[in-house]
């Protein structure tokens, strides 16, 4: 995925935020415009791929493993969490999404870690497992660029 | 691998490469991408309408059909959405959400592909 890899390499300032009617709340508490909406669509594809997964698993074969199938789900829940708050404007969404992004990024590393070091009692899939090797490593990217993201959009309050 | 699953692949990567491009000359969406996104939509219904034809037609999938119809129908809604939300921000970052479309469409349409056959 090259274009995740623009989002760090041109944090260009002129061409965001410029349309829709959140310009007036102040370009420091709006995330969801120019690179914004790009981690907001990567976003919203995990968390609705996620959701059908765990949703499938719990369905289908929930006792061959439950505690993998309600990661899955804890997971799916995080990616919702994470594409909501990053898409609302204002102060407490950007502290959920701070939030989201952290425990997605504590998820991805111990289920990762575990997965690789633990392989017998990690045996099936995740979205997490191995590092989010399943899924092109984006799990293990997004919450790193939805931290950059955060911080360079941080409201004015929390700027030093 | 099937001959829909041809078609998204070259449809997709094309929209993607193009989306891309617009998206590094720093480009707001034009009738190019957007087009080239619409070409994603009409081969995902090609896929559409060819499935329920074979369906109708005595045919049937390998693996779950609730979980080919979900995919398909998911993959539909995608390049509406993105072609909405690129009319609602017209900045060169929209052209790299309309660039996500393509890729996601061939990955959905390669799984689409292993649960019919």
């Amino acid at each position: 995925m090259e274009e995740v890899q623009n989002v760090m390499a041109k944090p260009s300032r002129q061409d965001t935020g410029t349309t829709s009617g959140q310009a007036a709340v102040g370009r420091a508490d709006t995330r969801n415009t120019g690179p914004g909406r790009l981690l907001i669509a990567v976003y919203a594809v995990f968390a609705i791929s996620a959701t059908a997964r765990a949703g499938y698993q719990i369905l289908t074969k929930f006792s061959e493993a439950p505690v993998a199938y309600l990661l899955s789900a804890f997971a799916a829940a995080v990616y919702v969490v994470a594409t909501v708050s990053l898409a609302k404007p204002g102060r407490t969404w950007f502290k959920v999404s701070v939030a989201a992004v952290l425990v997605e990024m504590l998820g991805v590393l111990v289920v990762g870690a575990l997965s690789v070091f633990d392989s017998v009692s990690f045996p099936h899939e995740t979205v997490w497992s191995l590092f989010g090797r399943g899924y092109a490593f984006i799990p293990l990217l997004l919450p790193i660029l939805g931290l950059i993201w955060l911080y360079r959009r941080r409201p004015a309050q929390l700027r030093g | 691998m099937d001959a829909y699953f041809y078609i998204i692949l070259v449809v997709g990567l094309l929209s993607t490469i193009i989306c891309l491009t617009a998206g590094i000359l720093k480009k707001a969406p034009n009738d190019a991408t957007i087009l080239s996104v619409a070409a994603v939509e009409l081969s995902l219904l090609v896929y559409l309408v060819g499935s329920i034809v074979r369906l109708a037609g005595g045919e049937r999938m390998a693996g779950e059909a609730w979980e080919f119809w979900g995919y398909l129908v998911t993959a539909l809604i995608l390049p509406l959405g993105a072609v909405y939300w690129s009319i609602l921000e017209r900045t060169r970052w929209s052209n790299f959400v309309l660039a996500a479309v393509g890729v996601t469409a061939l990955v959905m349409a390669a799984r689409m592909n292993q649960i019919w056959y």
